[in-house]
């Protein structure tokens, strides 16, 4: 038998779930399986929500997974058209505790007398060292509207980034987007408007 | 300006296109760690609906032991209300009072029933003469 046949496909479903456990019914075995594709559908661009938000990656995919896992366990039964607002509200939420309970905690840390300036987060310098393989134009012309785009991103209200990002990474129409931001339609319309107008001030060079 | 429920601007065409290629960046260790909580949120799901058949399997030994004490409550509240058990307990030691005293015993042993009915019958005669 060969090494590799153990290895399960990234998309494939636990083994408790197919495996050692009873799962007789079949209408269950069937949602966990659209569950699974819809949590790997959107875990990417929920990391990439949560680290705008956040401007730390274990942060941001601490909220992920939280989010992944309340959904899963409260709303799994919930029809599946209705998980991608309820997902994105769920991590919502868990981003403003988040920011919330940093808030509180830089505020704790401030009034400590000492307080150490090393930092655990320190990035890697091996993995930011340039790459010594030279980048095609294109490649760097990319690279740098990334990162362009990433910083103007970060300095939005969170408000207007998130219903930028819910309708254009996500692709969610207003109702959805209201539904996962938790407000009416209408202030959407004015959050997604004016991150729009914010970020065409800021990126129009690069983007025009 | 677009509303949000037209065809995107350029602009919003050149920001997704943008994005979806700083999705592309992300690298294997965060891709792998996404992976295993969606793991653990399936297997969490999973293990929320198992509970649930279980407790519906279960369904029927708890409605039989309910039923047999619904029976039981019932047969207790129909039997005749009998002495209290401190009552039962004293007329027990009555009785071994009695087995024990010698006197009562000799008294049970010469005991003269037509005598004792003739002297009642007596005594109510005079009564009802005086």
């Amino acid at each position: 038998m060969s090494e590799f046949a153990t290895l399960a496909s990234p998309y494939s479903m636990p083994a408790a779930l197919h495996g050692d456990v009873d799962l007789t019914d079949l209408e269950a075995q069937t949602r966990s399986r659209a569950l699974n594709q819809f949590l790997a559908g959107v875990e990417l661009k929920a990391f990439k929500i949560a680290q705008a938000a956040l401007r730390h990656e274990d942060d941001a995919l601490d909220a992920v997974q939280d989010a992944m896992l309340q959904l899963a366990r409260a709303y799994a039964d919930r029809p599946a058209e209705e998980w991608k607002p309820l997902f994105y509200r769920i991590l919502e939420n868990r981003i403003r505790d988040m920011q919330r309970r940093r808030t509180v905690r830089g505020r704790v840390i401030a009034w400590l007398p000492f307080r150490g300036d090393e930092d655990d987060d320190e990035p890697d310098p091996i993995a930011q060292a340039p790459s010594p393989e030279p980048q095609p134009p294109r490649r760097l012309e990319l690279e740098q509207a990334v990162e362009a785009l990433e910083k103007a991103l970060g300095e939005l209200p969170g408000r207007q980034r998130q219903a930028f990002l819910l309708r254009a990474l996500e692709g969610l129409d207003v109702a959805q987007t209201a539904a996962a931001m938790g407000c009416s339609q209408g202030s959407v319309k004015t959050h997604y408007f004016r991150a729009l107008q914010a970020l065409r001030a800021q990126l129009g060079e690069l983007y025009v | 300006m677009s509303p949000m429920n037209e065809p995107l601007t350029e602009f919003e065409r050149k920001a997704r296109a943008v994005l979806e290629e700083s999705l592309s960046r992300i690298d294997g260790r965060i891709r792998s760690r996404l992976n295993q909580a969606r793991h653990a949120a399936l297997e969490a799901a999973g293990t929320r609906r198992r509970a649930w058949w279980r407790s519906l399997t279960l369904m029927p030994t708890a409605g039989a032991a309910t039923a047999a004490l619904l029976v039981a409550v019932v047969l207790w509240h129909r039997q005749p209300a009998g002495e209290p058990p401190v009552l039962e307990a004293q007329h027990a030691a009555e009785d071994m009072d009695l087995l024990a005293d010698s006197e009562a015993l000799e008294l049970l042993d010469g005991w003269d029933g037509p005598f004792y009915e003739w002297a009642t019958a007596q005594t109510d005669n005079v009564q009802s003469e005086g």
